[in-house]
């Protein structure tokens, strides 16, 4: 069921209207009722795993008293099995068949016959998500950030929280758990605010990223017949892809949130005005990054600091490598992170990974040339970490970059154009209007209260009947499969 | 050495290590009240914070700090 879709509507009005009616200011029945729908929404994508996300629910919700009353040597102890069960839950579900089979690679590349089956294991959605959520709970309650709480429903309901169990944003507990153990009441400056989050979620989503889906696949499934041209255009098109759709879902997921009383963790924050790759990864699925900055980054970083840059550049690199693995098992994904890691050795030799300058712009609000530029080599950085990001194998991303350098017939643009330049002019306008509200949680928070009625409901008229007439056919999220 | 003269050394640190005279810590500052205080910053601020008091923290104590009084009797507690 995906969240734009009219199954999620009815789903989501039924749940809305017992939300706040019949249970009205009942906090705890209304955490049974969202307990009972995430579930019964998890259930619905992949009910056999119903007993394996309740399952590790229970235990690490007994973890966390253990951790809190056990002595130190204890506690270290509860919370090293509890890390080794979640990172454990991950490596059988989604890496356990990649080492087996690269172990066979290794064995047979160096002559050793190696002959050994892969196990058929499914693949649990939103499991890179709900682990990373049991992780972050037992480490806050054992580095005494908070307390274990006695609720379980409470507790379940932070890892299974609906609107993302499935992709995140990945909420940390400290943050999370008390809003659901608070009053809450239908507030309707935030849900409208949430609504708008969600109209342009879609937007961004159905509009431009379903759109791009259909021009990028084909040349993906077809690259020795690309042109240089179109190869470059096709990688660039894929970041804007990968950017509405993932910011879109996130949106989505907020607005739903906001609607419920619930204030979600951000995710993105216009990642694309960035200036160099270490802002862009402040700004770049940030829920995820600021995780492993916590929990990877932080303790490798204490480990090494007598190394100076050497041991900084080290956690850095590791910790992208981490964030590369953690979108699964391929060794494209362990290239990415390595690409990106490599990139921040310039910036912390040169000092400016450690300076933060703030952005200025002339009077109209436009950037200056020096920072467009920089804006710009970023986003062509992080556009060729994506081309090894969407490869199906290293070898395919080594076509592809061979495709870029074929020059024979470097101009034939082999896309079609009266399919790219209603979506182009869709693109100019979402940045433009990012660009300018940047400063706020998402385009649409406050630009239209600003504006007059009719220019605002106009404006929701607009971008509803383009999600009408732009939306192709409905694709799923990228970010499902992770 | 008490709580008061751990508290002088340690801000005059931060103002050194984040170029900023004009930092003043008291027990219940965090990271949210120092502007350029961030994970990065962190690191630095903890290795001259050793290197002055000649003490070593554990990982598990750096990660564990909530504002700077914790810090400061944990510095207390390793100079005891």
């Amino acid at each position: 069921m995906l969240v734009n879709s009219l199954n999620f509507l009815i789903f989501f009005g039924i749940v809305f209207f017992i939300y706040y009616i019949p249970l009205k200011e009942k906090t705890k029945s209304q955490n049974w009722l969202l307990f009972v729908a995430s579930y019964v929404f998890y259930g619905i994508a992949a009910w056999q795993m119903i007993p394996l996300l309740f399952t590790a629910t229970t235990i690490f919700y007994f973890l966390g008293f253990a951790i809190r009353r056990g002595n130190e040597k204890k506690a270290s102890l509860l919370t090293t099995l509890g890390v080794c069960i979640g990172v454990g839950l991950l490596l059988y579900f989604k890496y356990l068949n990649f080492f087996i089979q690269s172990f066979a690679d290794l064995f047979n590349t160096i002559g050793l016959k190696a002959n050994w089956g892969t196990f058929n294991i499914i693949l649990p959605l939103g499991i890179s998500f709900f682990t990373f959520r049991l992780i972050s709970y037992i480490i806050e309650v054992r580095r005494g950030k908070m307390v274990p709480t006695k609720d379980f429903v409470v507790f379940a309901n932070y890892i299974a929280f609906f609107p993302t169990i499935m992709s995140g944003p990945i909420d940390r507990p400290n943050s999370f758990i008390p809003q659901l153990t608070n009053k809450r009441t239908f507030n309707y400056g935030l849900a409208s605010d949430g609504c708008r989050q969600i109209i342009w979620g879609m937007s961004k989503k159905m509009i431009i990223a379903d759109n791009l889906a259909t021009i990028v696949n084909p040349v993906w499934a077809d690259i020795p017949n690309q042109s240089g041209s179109t190869l470059f255009i096709t990688a660039i098109l894929y970041s804007i892809q990968m950017y509405t759709d993932f910011s879109g879902y996130s949106d989505m997921a907020i607005g739903i949130g906001k609607i419920l009383g619930f204030r979600i963790t951000k995710n993105f924050n216009y990642p694309y005005f960035t200036r160099n790759v270490s802002e862009y990864w402040r700004n770049w699925h940030m829920s995820l990054t600021s995780w492993l900055t916590d929990y990877v980054f932080m303790p490798l970083n204490v480990k090494f600091r007598d190394l100076g840059n050497f041991g900084l550049i080290l956690a850095i690199i590791i910790n992208m490598v981490v964030v590369g693995l953690w979108h699964g098992a391929n060794w494209t994904f362990a290239l990415f992170g390595l690409y990106h890691g490599l990139l921040f050795i310039p910036l912390i030799l040169s000092g400016s990974f450690f300076k933060k300058k703030k952005l200025k712009t002339n009077k109209l609000g436009i950037p200056y040339l020096k920072d467009v530029l920089k804006m710009l080599g970023t986003f062509l950085l992080v556009t060729l970490g994506l081309v090894i990001f969407r490869a199906d194998n290293i070898g395919q991303f080594w076509d592809y970059i061979n495709g870029f350098f074929n020059f024979s017939n470097f101009f034939k643009l082999t896309l079609d154009k009266k399919e790219l330049v209603p979506l182009a002019l869709f693109i100019v306008i979402m940045f433009i209007l990012e660009w300018f509200e940047r400063g706020k949680e998402f385009a649409l928070s406050t630009f239209l209260t600003k504006n007059n009625i009719v220019f605002r409901w106009s404006f929701y008229f607009f971008l509803i009947v383009m999600l009408f007439v732009m939306s192709s056919k409905q694709q799923e999220f990228i970010y499902f499969q992770f | 050495m008490n709580q008061q003269d751990v508290l002088n050394q340690v801000q005059e640190i931060f103002q050194d290590q984040l170029d900023d005279e004009s930092i003043i810590l008291t027990n219940e500052s965090t990271a949210n009240d120092v502007d350029d205080w961030d994970s990065l910053t962190h690191i630095m601020l903890v290795v001259a914070i050793e290197k002055q008091f000649k003490i070593k923290f554990t990982s598990m104590e750096i990660l564990s700090w909530r504002n700077v009084g914790e810090m400061i009797d944990n510095i207390l507690n390793k100079l005891n």
